[in-house]
């Protein structure tokens, strides 16, 4: 409670966002921007996934999107093959995530640094193969589609407000279940492996247990978000689903707002979508490669993340860039 | 049998030209533990480089690569000193992050200067082949194992025999004691870079004579030389050579008996059981195993 | 160093800066449901001009273009009694459909109903179902393949031939043109839809007109080696190869052909060898290779703002600079359509636009125009080119023919 007192203007803060947030389709935001900010929140839900396997246990993987992917197929081969309703689809979609990301994880969580990295994108691009490669049940590349009008829809579709809503509230459970991690013995059991894996083990965290638990939230989340998005594409393709370039986008989200930070993700989510959607309209030709050289400059000034270096300069009480960087240097 | 013998071929020749795409990652990795995602872009970067001064003065695509070699040699020296050593402590996402900014800048770069257009260089072997029996060994394929082969050569000589590949090799050991010998870690680095900037440069230029290529080819290169890296032992450099013909072999075999579509499968098939099974890589004891990777 | 550090904070500080302005201070939106303002019409066009498609994306953008160009010369689309100057506006979907899609509902915002198509049948399927919910209208300028008119869509019109069409024209114009007669085929397919799709097609029409298929082998999209697949098809001696793919796998065929010694009658190709790249690729051995387009220079037909397939391919050279081909073709056919369409309703109304699209029935640059229920121009024929001395020569259907099919096709 002393917390909320000594903290109580960012409660409030907090609350007048969310109300702001929760009404805005009503009376502030045209269609096409409420399906903008509803990829933001999707975006900032796998950057959050990332996060807890990436920013807090260290451990950076580069093959999330699998999640991503199987969370989607899940969901589309139910509705299409099984005329299942969308709602069912759902938790069927978070089992398959978290089941696969248990069962991939007992293996691969063993590799450490790169390794693991190039083991995950090795399982995301297998994946793919294997979705591309079953065609009877998944279509192959002619990809699926889901009924979404007439008679053949199992469920209505939500529109453009309703995916708003649908992403809006998985990103908050996203945030909740961060911020709980955070603050919990599992989160500090997470940074511990992230520090020193050996010294963790030996101080009695089973940390076998404790990675494999966060990359099934991982999954979880992902494969949550997946699914909607399959219902929100109405077409979905293997190529799209397995893309590295949603892993590398989850992952530049989380690092540039701050890896192992409860609110880092979100803000490298909400400031990279909106940027790189603000380049497009404006540079037609020019904005991927200007979006590139951001990143390389981001990385260069801020390595720590945006988060953290806003915080290092808020309590110095100046915009100190040299401190923070010499200590990466060479 | 011609079916088995004409696909072994092909894998073998093909797993030469992947090696050559690879060993420069590798040494990358191993020596420096950075994984760099705009590899594939530079390789794409020599291709272009050598269809270029093909196109425009000529030059034939063997000399070209020369060319190619010197010219990203120098680039990726700059790009190690003045942007990644700046990073180089910082934990290893930050690098991906760095590589890949990098990587999008190189190929869109590229798209804006060279469109997105498929190229390809004509070289004066053009696509005859050597009849063996039934089996037929395409030359330009030959020539681009031959280069493979040469290049790994060299670079094992250099690395054992030189002054600088020692530098390289004990700086990627351990780096503290490289330091304390007087070695200086930023040049070596910037060097380890350029050296494998200039050999992503050759292989791009090689694999031009052969295949098509746009920028867009550029993370596909970027991948396969993630898969070899890892199949042959970081910085390990006959282990990249191993490694490529293993995957080139695979596929080949893997096209010829399963389903062709199902070649990328086989790939990423075969890296995650080999992670799994023995991560330090299928050729022997790599030398950087003295290092913790963590 | 300290400086130039501080300038790159400021350098970001302003970028989330701009963003936030433009979040905050967007453009006036709405508008009437006619879509003529202050003398312009409206169209949207969401297109790939950036990512794996972005080639393909700058030759449909040069064709919308052309088109705004010719129709903006003669005083511009006639709405009802009013005049009113065609304003194209360009998107970049990145290559990626739910961009596309996105796109689409940010036009729809604006209260931008016309719509042209993005490239590529994913992108075009993305977009038309978001069109459908929208009530929007899309003339699809690249959207080929048969996944997308399957569905019911009714406001998705295609000025463009189907995807079954693109192998089964090149079989056509072998069995009636052909001598000897070729007897067996090998199939060599891309692993995508529009290919698999264009495979069927081949194999249907290929067994109607009598020749066996003796192989079918598929592999992977963009792949630049189809040596597993030829040693496979080289033990059966096939008389023609056809290959349902792109210009990379294209090349690649008729390339390793040649290093294995594999040596059909002809190979026929679909869209590689219109291409200028397949030409510079391949040199001499790209003669006599068959392709299969949606356009040439030669097709009959004429209307009121491209002229003549020949006076569209010469106004093309004057503003590009290069020789016309038929994406961008393809592309100002739909606008045309749409043009037309809008014209003949005499309003921009999406709905009036739509009933007089689906009636149309005209004769253009592009060859006839003139769409089923399903919204599909197949009364259009595909024309099939082969590479005769180094030159892409019109050779199917017989009015379009600069010269005679050239057989064996075998170049080199």
């Amino acid at each position: 409670m002393a917390e909320v007192q000594r903290h109580w203007w960012r409660w409030v803060l907090g609350f007048a966002i969310l109300l702001v947030v929760a009404t805005a389709p009503a009376w502030l935001l045209l269609e096409s921007e409420q399906r903008t900010l509803a990829s933001v929140f999707m975006f900032v839900v796998l950057a959050q996934g990332w996060n807890l396997i990436g920013g807090f246990a260290g451990y950076p993987s580069f093959g999330n999107v699998v999640f991503f992917g199987l969370g989607g197929y899940t969901t589309a081969v139910l509705m299409v093959k099984a005329g299942a309703g969308f709602w069912i689809t759902l938790p069927a979609a978070a089992v398959v995530g978290v089941g696969f990301a248990a069962l991939m994880g007992i293996p691969i969580l063993r590799l450490r640094g790169h390794y693991f990295a190039v083991a995950t994108l090795g399982v995301a691009e297998g994946m793919r193969e294997v979705v591309i490669n079953t065609g009877g049940l998944t279509g192959g590349n002619r990809g699926l589609t889901i009924p979404a009008v007439g008679a053949d829809a199992t469920t209505s579709y939500p529109g453009n407000t309703g995916f708003y809503y649908l992403f809006l509230v998985l990103a908050l459970g996203a945030m909740v279940l961060v911020w709980g991690v955070a603050r919990s013995r599992f989160g500090y059991a997470l940074r511990a492996i992230s520090q020193d894996e050996d010294a963790a083990a030996a101080a009695g965290i089973n940390t076998t247990r404790a990675k494999i638990a966060a990359f099934a939230l991982a999954g979880l989340l992902t494969s949550l978000a997946g699914a909607i998005y399959a219902f929100q594409q109405v077409s979905i393709y293997p190529d799209r689903l397995f893309s590295v370039d949603i892993t590398v986008l989850m992952v530049v989200m989380a690092v540039f707002g701050g890896a192992g930070t409860v609110i880092g993700p979100m803000v490298g989510a909400v400031i990279l979508q909106y940027l790189s959607e603000w380049l497009r309209d404006n540079l037609t030709d020019y904005h991927t490669f200007v979006f590139g050289g951001i990143i390389v400059l981001a990385v260069l000034v801020m390595p720590m993340g945006l988060v953290n270096f806003t915080r290092d300069a808020w309590k110095q009480r100046r915009i100190s860039l040299l401190a923070a960087t010499r200590k990466y240097r060479l | 049998m011609t079916e088995f013998l004409q696909a072994t071929v092909y894998g073998l020749l093909d797993g030469g030209l992947l090696a050559l795409f690879a060993i420069g990652f590798s040494l990358v990795w191993g020596v420096m533990n950075i994984v760099n995602l705009a590899h594939g872009a530079l390789v794409v970067t020599g291709a272009y480089v050598a269809w270029k001064l093909n196109t425009a003065m000529g030059l034939d695509p063997y000399l070209g690569m020369f060319v190619a070699a010197a010219a990203l040699f120098a680039g990726g020296y700059l790009v190690q000193r003045l942007l990644i050593n700046q990073v180089v402590n910082a934990p290893i996402w930050m690098t991906l992050l760095l590589t890949f900014g990098l990587d999008l800048l190189i190929v869109n770069g590229l798209i804006l200067l060279f469109s997105a257009d498929f190229r390809s260089i004509r070289s004066g072997i053009g696509s005859n082949s050597l009849a063996l029996g039934d089996v037929r060994v395409p030359y330009e394929r030959l020539a681009g194992f031959g280069i493979a082969v040469a290049v790994t050569l060299l670079l094992v000589w250099f690395m054992n025999h030189t002054r600088t590949g020692l530098a390289i090799r004990t700086t990627g050991m351990d780096r503290a004691a490289a330091r304390l010998m007087g070695v200086s870690v930023r040049h070596v680095y910037a060097l380890t870079f350029g050296i494998a900037a200039a050999l992503a440069g050759m292989a791009g230029a090689v694999l031009g004579t052969i295949n098509t290529f746009s920028p867009a080819s550029a993370p596909q290169f970027t991948l396969q030389s993630f898969v070899i890296a890892v199949l042959g032992g970081l910085g390990n450099m006959w282990g990249a050579l191993a490694g490529g013909i293993m995957l080139g072999l695979v596929q080949a075999w893997g096209g010829q008996y399963l389903s062709g579509t199902l070649i990328n499968a086989i790939a990423f098939g075969v890296l995650v059981l080999v992670l799994i099974v023995k991560p330090s890589g299928l050729v022997g004891r790599p030398f950087y195993e003295a290092r913790a990777e963590a | 160093m300290r400086d130039l550090r501080y300038a790159f904070v400021a350098l970001i500080v302003l970028g989330v800066a701009l963003v936030t302005a433009a979040g905050c201070g967007r453009a006036d939106s709405g508008g009437g449901s006619s879509g003529v303002k202050g003398g312009k019409l409206k169209i949207g066009a969401a297109l790939s001009l950036t990512g794996s498609l972005a080639k393909e994306g700058a030759l449909t953008k040069q064709g919308y273009q052309l088109c705004q160009q010719k129709v903006n010369d003669r005083g511009g689309v006639k709405v009802g009694d009013k005049k009113a100057k065609l304003a194209i506006s360009y998107s970049d979907d990145k290559s990626e459909p739910d961009t596309a899609a996105r796109l689409i509902d940010n036009f729809n915002d604006d209260g931008t109903k016309l719509i042209l198509g993005p490239y590529g049948s994913p992108s075009t399927e993305a977009a038309a179902a978001t069109i459908e919910r929208n009530g929007q209208l899309m003339a699809d300028s690249s959207g080929a393949d048969d996944n997308i008119f399957t569905k019911g869509y009714k406001n998705t019109f295609a000025v463009l031939s189907p995807a079954t069409d693109y192998v089964a024209t090149i079989v056509k114009s072998i069995a009636q043109d052909a001598k000897p007669k070729p007897t067996t085929v090998a199939m060599l397919s891309a692993d995508d839809g529009f290919s698999q799709t264009a495979a069927k097609g081949g194999v249907a029409e290929a067994k109607k007109q009598g020749m066996k298929v003796i192989a079918q082998e598929s592999f992977p999209e963009h792949t630049t080696d189809v040596s597993s697949a030829l040693t496979k098809v080289r033990g059966k001696h096939p008389d023609v190869i056809l290959g349902s793919v792109h210009v990379e796998e294209g090349i690649a065929i008729v390339k390793q052909s040649r290093e294995l010694n594999v040596k059909p009658m002809g190979f026929g190709e679909t869209v590689a060898p219109p291409t200028p790249d397949f030409k510079a690729a391949l040199g001499e051995s790209a003669n006599g290779v068959l392709g299969s387009t949606q356009w040439v220079a030669q097709v009959k037909g004429s209307d009121p703002i491209f002229g003549t397939a020949k006076d569209y391919a010469r106004d093309f050279e004057k503003r590009f600079g290069t020789a016309a081909e038929y994406h961008s073709a393809e592309g100002a056919a739909a606008c045309l359509a749409l043009v037309l369409a809008v014209e003949k309703a005499g309003s921009a109304d999406p709905k009036k636009v739509r009933d007089a699209m689906a009636g149309l029935d005209t004769p253009s640059f592009f060859g006839p125009i003139k769409f089923n229920d399903r919204g599909q121009n197949v009364s259009k024929p595909m024309s099939v080119i082969q590479i005769q001395n180094g030159d892409v020569t019109t050779i199917y259907p017989k009015e379009q023919a600069q010269a005679k099919l050239d057989w064996p096709g075998t170049g080199g």
